[in-house]
């Protein structure tokens, strides 16, 4: 028969569930390895009676190769598997595939079972290198016990059927496998019915059910064996190939006792390191962020009041700049202003000056210009410059023309006169008869020497006439010019009559003018 | 970190990426030394523990110690993207630490990560700029990263750059800078590209763009631009979003541009007095207090005062209004207070 070592499940529960089912074998077999069921009691309370592990199944053939991947299953993480079935009254066995080509060996040590729990099989590998069997001695007593009270029985119950009927156990066994090529299948020793695999402990809830029901089939069983015998002759003939590790020597070879391996135990500070360690990391991690987070909202709450204080600080600023401007702005105005004022009062003031200064000017300038003569009578100007001096030469003019014909007459008078006197003088010796001569001469004379004056002409016109009448009067001459004499000087005295009322009366048109 | 070595045989290397450090304070030295290496998976490796072993600030100061920062440093130009991915986020989180930004501004990294920016990988940028936005949460970070002139290509990135993660990044890194200094930034024109993100749909975009505006809005420059480019309309629109941290930026980048008489009117004229008012009832208590500074604000203008003097009594409940924290409470009493001032003022 061939134990299948079951695969467990969880690595947490440290549990050392064992079942036992027996297996229906064949009733002349006297060893039945149990087979394990593998799945870890469900709801089962993680019952710690591990100080005293019960030796991991080991079924001896090579669980070598298992070792391996059942460390790297067992490391890579917990899982629960296998997840019994509750309630069924079934305990899957579930022979993990790998471990199917293993056949199990036919340990003829009862004690031999697998470990049900996972973490059984993680120590399996180290554990499976050596062969452990166990003295039987070695078997916490109260190992029996610790099986046997715990379960929870699932609720149904189960009836053990027999698939071999119990009978003695044999009580020695191998501890090493000797030869690898041993084969498996070796009568089972009788032994104590504690220690018997086939037996049933621990919890039952879920139970492998393989031929368990009634009679084992005999053909199946055979079929079976024959099977088990192809997978550990394969696994033989794989393993042969294999170059292995030479055996230890005799007394040499490990030994069970010294490997006792509380997993439970053992991986508490491993785990703790490993857990440990990356919790730290993270809370490590984790704090920084926190403070991280923790500084910057602190840090923005701070900013957030000082931006509001300082956008008011910038407010008031603004306000104060606003203000100050306009001061300025207003400052500069009324400067202006003043500057203006003060400008045009200054105007003013040179204004009413300049005026008074000024105001006396214009008179004076006229006074001077008018004693300057500058302002005159055009008329009177005229009558001053033009006529006047007109009238003064013309006055003189015809004075100097009366004084001229005076003289002339008084030339003639003397020439007369001086004549008379050569005639007389000659007429007392001769005829006289120049007198006409002398009178046309004179007459000429005087008009020639009287010009345009119409007196003068008109007195000339009437000497003339005198002086004809005077032909006539020749006897008379000496009384005719007398007479003449006598009537040029009354013409002269009219001629100066007459140029005196002329000269009155021109002074009289002169006054009048 | 170190596998317990129980088993004989050598458990399969599940984390092909993951290397061992070593024990205690060999660790540092032995990365420092590993970062070196020619093999690029030694790097990576190295890279990756180095990662984890940052974010205690105490290892941060160890590596400083040991010259890691330069090799870090050198690492920047490797050729592999994966290294130099790994080498920002080891700055990232080295920046986190205020340890690591002092050994940030000692081995001018800025620099040196800045040559990154174009960098086409994009995991590599983002950690470039997650690590420049822990840079500047302190304001000799962001000093540092004015000083070199970086104002100049974020912006430029802000607008390049599609990813809405990214443009958020930045956005926050441009929002600690701008409350240090805005001349450069305003040099390189980062007010209308701020106008644009204004109405982007992401919030958060709007938002942060909003706290941009609020800080370059301090200056006086800053100010006029956002006058002269009408930004203010855009603003007084979010004051109607319906999210309500942007609404809070929103007023508060309005409370600084209305100081000036410009903004006054302009603020005005897009008829900000109701949002604002409404505002005065959100729950967040930042939003209220610059709502209230802003109507402040508006109330300088006599048609600002014209309209406020109804609402007095608001401000006046304002006053007398309790709040969990007491120089929050005070905060928002005092401007009630000043604001209540400031309508009724008769000139």
């Amino acid at each position: 028969k061939t134990v299948k070592p079951a695969k467990a499940a969880s690595l947490a529960r440290g549990l050392p569930t064992r079942r036992r089912t027996c297996r229906g074998g064949a009733a002349g077999r006297s060893q039945e390895p149990e087979v394990p069921s593998a799945a870890a009691p469900p709801g089962k309370p993680a019952d710690r009676n591990s100080p005293e592990f019960p030796p991991p199944d080991r079924a001896p053939g090579c669980w070598a190769t298992d070792a391996a991947t059942a460390a790297g299953l067992c490391f890579a993480g917990n899982k629960p598997g296998v997840a019994p079935t509750s309630g069924a009254g079934n305990l899957p066995s579930r022979p993990p595939p790998l471990l199917s080509p293993l056949l199990p060996s036919r340990n003829p040590c009862p004690w031999h079972y697998l470990h049900l729990s996972g973490s059984h099989d993680t120590l399996a590998p180290t554990c499976f290198k050596a062969k452990l069997h166990r003295k039987r001695g070695v078997l916490p007593p109260d190992m029996a016990s610790t099986l046997t009270d715990s379960t929870s029985r699932a609720p149904g119950t189960y009836t053990y059927t027999y698939t071999s009927r119990p009978r003695a156990l044999p009580c020695q066994r191998r501890r090493y496998r000797d030869s690898l090529t041993q084969p498996d299948e070796e009568p089972m020793h009788y032994g104590n019915i504690m220690y018997d695999r086939r037996v049933i402990r621990g919890n039952t809830y879920a139970l492998q059910t393989g031929p368990l029901p009634g009679q084992p089939d005999a053909l199946e069983l055979q079929r079976q064996r024959e099977a088990k015998k192809r997978a550990l002759a394969r696994k033989r003939a794989q393993e042969q190939l294999r170059p292995q590790t030479p055996e230890p020597v005799e007394g040499r070879k490990h030994v069970d006792v010294q490997t006792l391996f509380d997993f439970d135990l053992e991986v508490t500070p491993v785990l703790e390191v490993l857990v440990g360690k990356t919790i730290e990391q993270s809370l490590l991690e984790v704090m920084e962020e926190e403070e991280l987070a923790n500084l910057r909202a602190s840090q923005r709450e701070y900013e957030e009041l000082r931006n509001s204080e300082r956008a008011e600080v910038q407010r008031l600023e603004e306000q104060e700049r606003r203000h100050r401007e306009e001061k300025e702005r207003r400052k500069k105005q009324q400067w202006e202003i003043a500057h203006k004022h003060n400008e045009t009062s200054q105007k003013i003031a040179a204004r009413a000056f300049a005026q008074r200064y000024l105001a006396d000017l214009l008179p004076s300038v006229f006074g001077s210009l008018r004693d300057s003569g500058y302002f005159y009578d055009p008329i009177e100007r005229d009558i001053e410059i033009g006529f006047l001096p007109w009238l003064m030469n013309e006055v003189e003019k015809t004075m100097e023309y009366s004084m001229v014909g005076r003289t002339v007459l008084d030339m003639l008078i003397r020439e007369v006169v001086e004549n008379r006197l050569y005639m007389y003088e000659h007429q007392r010796d001769s005829h006289p008869s120049p007198e006409p001569e002398v009178e046309p001469r004179g007459p000429e004379a005087m008009r020639e020497s009287l010009g345009a004056s119409e007196f003068l002409e008109q007195s000339m016109s009437q000497t003339q006439g005198l002086l004809l009448d005077r032909d006539d009067l020749q006897r008379t001459t000496y009384d005719e010019s007398s007479s003449q004499e006598r009537k040029l000087m009354e013409q002269s005295e009219l001629l100066g009559q007459d140029e005196e009322t002329a000269r009155r009366e021109s002074l009289g048109k002169e006054e009048l003018s | 970190m170190a596998q317990s070595g129980n088993s004989m045989e050598l458990s399969t290397n599940i984390n092909a990426a993951q290397v061992t450090t070593a024990y205690g304070h060999r660790a540092l030295p032995k990365l420092n030394e590993e970062l070196q290496s020619e093999d690029l998976q030694t790097r990576q490796k190295a890279l990756m523990a180095l990662c984890d072993l940052m974010h205690d600030p105490e290892h941060i100061y160890k590596a400083m110690n040991i010259g890691c920062m330069e090799n870090l440093k050198a690492l920047l130009k490797d050729r592999n993207s994966m290294v130099r991915i790994k080498t920002t986020e080891v700055l990232h989180v080295v920046a986190s630490h205020s340890v690591g930004r002092f050994a940030f501004l000692e081995h001018d990294i800025v620099r040196a990560l800045s040559f990154l920016l174009n960098d086409p990988s994009p995991v590599c940028r983002r950690n470039l700029y997650k690590a420049y936005m822990q840079l500047v949460q302190v304001p000799r970070g962001a000093e540092e990263i004015i000083s070199k002139g970086l104002i100049f290509p974020l912006v430029r990135k802000l607008q390049g750059e599609a990813e809405e993660e990214f443009q958020e990044l930045i956005l926050d890194t441009l929002v600690l800078c701008l409350r240090e200094d805005a001349t450069e930034a305003l040099n390189s024109n980062v007010v209308p590209i701020l106008k644009q993100k204004l109405i982007s749909t992401n919030e958060n975009i709007r938002s942060k763009a909003a706290r941009a505006l609020l800080n370059v809005s301090i200056s006086r420059v800053g100010k006029k631009q956002v006058c002269q480019f009408d930004v203010i309309p855009i603003l007084v629109h979010l004051l109607k979003d319906p999210v309500e941290h942007v609404r809070s930026n929103a007023a508060g980048a309005l409370m600084f541009a209305t100081v000036i008489t410009e903004g006054k009117y302009a603020a005005l004229e897009a008829e900000a007095i109701g949002p604002l008012l409404e505002l005065l009832h959100s729950p967040m208590t930042v939003a209220r207090l610059n709502a209230t500074k802003a109507l402040t604000m508006l109330a300088e203008a006599p048609e600002g005062r014209k309209v406020l003097q109804v609402y007095v009594p608001t401000f006046r409940a304002m006053e007398v209004e309790p709040h969990e924290k007491p120089h929050m409470a005070e905060a928002l009493q005092r401007a009630a207070r000043i604001a209540v001032s400031v309508i009724e003022f008769k000139p």
